[in-house]
């Protein structure tokens, strides 16, 4: 006679049931790095196409073009109200102007020129 | 875990030979035929390859391990292994999955030696396995309890059991990836249950098994 306290092989089948029925799910950043491993890993790809993947792929380069565009926009044409981030790095500022008293414009009599239609 | 980590000579050794687990009789063998695409090139054959046998072998280590980032670091040890054996992998040698398992159960003996290694006081006087299953009960199902009776069990008969009872792997193959015979296999997995059912017998309440018969 069985044991009412024993467990059988039915009770632990149940058990196992229940274990296959819900297996550990793979994380999602687990999945990413394996995926990257491989690529990493890969035979046959070119150094160029490696780093292509390790800057991520197309997207990533998408953005680092748009950052680099962005960066040499604001570096050539700075909008008014943006702070000259070098004068503040450094602590002073180096202006340059060329005004009408430099040579380089009376060199040619502009401003005589105009003084002459003024008057 | 950091890439391309070192890897224990011995296992390095054990998993290149004596595979006696063959690919399905018709030849087939899917998780090759992507293994051979990545190493010629195909990007997208890594991605699929990993979806279909990482699920497995992260839930092999999950249970052996009983440790979710223990589990991760073991997979993706696994996994980076076959990606570096990929150039010389030669169809028909053995399963892709068989290949993985055998990996992964060395991993996981490994790491469970040194837990022993670390905490030997714990082994000195190990905790009475019924009163720790007991309290998890309280607040944890049946997955959660086999869980803890897994860990009661030593090493190769917990990887014996959760193979042939959770993965439901041939006594044959669970040979090829223990490395024994499969006498040995079917011994193990026969101590295994019985020390499963020691483990949880007095939490058949808890479980729900009261009242089945």
């Amino acid at each position: 006679m069985t044991d009412d306290k024993e467990m059988t092989d039915t009770d632990l089948e149940a058990i196992f049931d229940a274990a296959r029925a819900h297996p550990p799910d793979v994380p999602e950043q687990l999945m990413k790095r394996v995926v990257a491993d491989a690529a990493t890993h890969q035979p046959g790809r070119s150094g160029w196409a490696r780093l292509f993947d390790m800057l991520g792929g197309l997207p990533g380069l998408g953005g680092m073009a748009t950052a680099t565009c962005v960066g040499i926009w604001i570096g050539v044409a700075p909008p008014t109200n943006v702070p000259d981030f070098a004068g503040q790095i450094l602590g002073f500022e180096v202006t340059t102007d060329e005004g009408l008293e430099g040579a380089t414009l009376t060199g040619f009599g502009w401003d005589i020129e105009e003084g002459k239609s003024d008057g | 875990m950091e890439a391309g980590r070192a890897f224990p000579a011995r296992l390095a050794c054990s998993i290149q030979v004596n595979m006696p687990s063959q690919p399905d009789t018709d030849g087939s063998d899917p998780e090759a035929a992507l293994l051979a695409r990545y190493a010629a090139g195909d990007p997208s054959a890594a991605r699929l390859l990993s979806a279909k046998v990482l699920p497995r072998i992260y839930a092999h280590a999950v249970r052996v391990l009983g440790d979710n980032s223990e589990a991760e670091d073991v997979a993706q040890d696994a996994m980076m292994r076959l990606w570096g054996i990929a150039p010389t992998w030669r169809s028909g040698d053995a399963k892709i999955t068989t290949w993985l398992y055998r990996v992964v159960a060395n991993l996981c003996t490994d790491r469970l030696r040194r837990r022993r290694t670390e905490a030997l006081d714990d082994i000195a006087e190990p905790a009475d396995p019924a009163q720790s299953i007991e309290q998890k009960l309280q607040r944890a199902a049946r997955e959660d309890a086999l869980q803890a009776a897994l860990n009661t069990l030593p090493d190769r008969q917990r990887q014996a059991v959760i193979l042939r009872h959770i993965e439901g792997l041939a006594n044959p193959e669970i040979a090829a990836i223990l490395d024994i015979g499969v006498e040995a296999v079917e011994s193990l997995t026969a101590r295994g249950k019985r020390g499963l059912k020691a483990a949880l017998v007095d939490q058949r309440a808890a479980l729900g098994f009261e009242n089945d018969r």
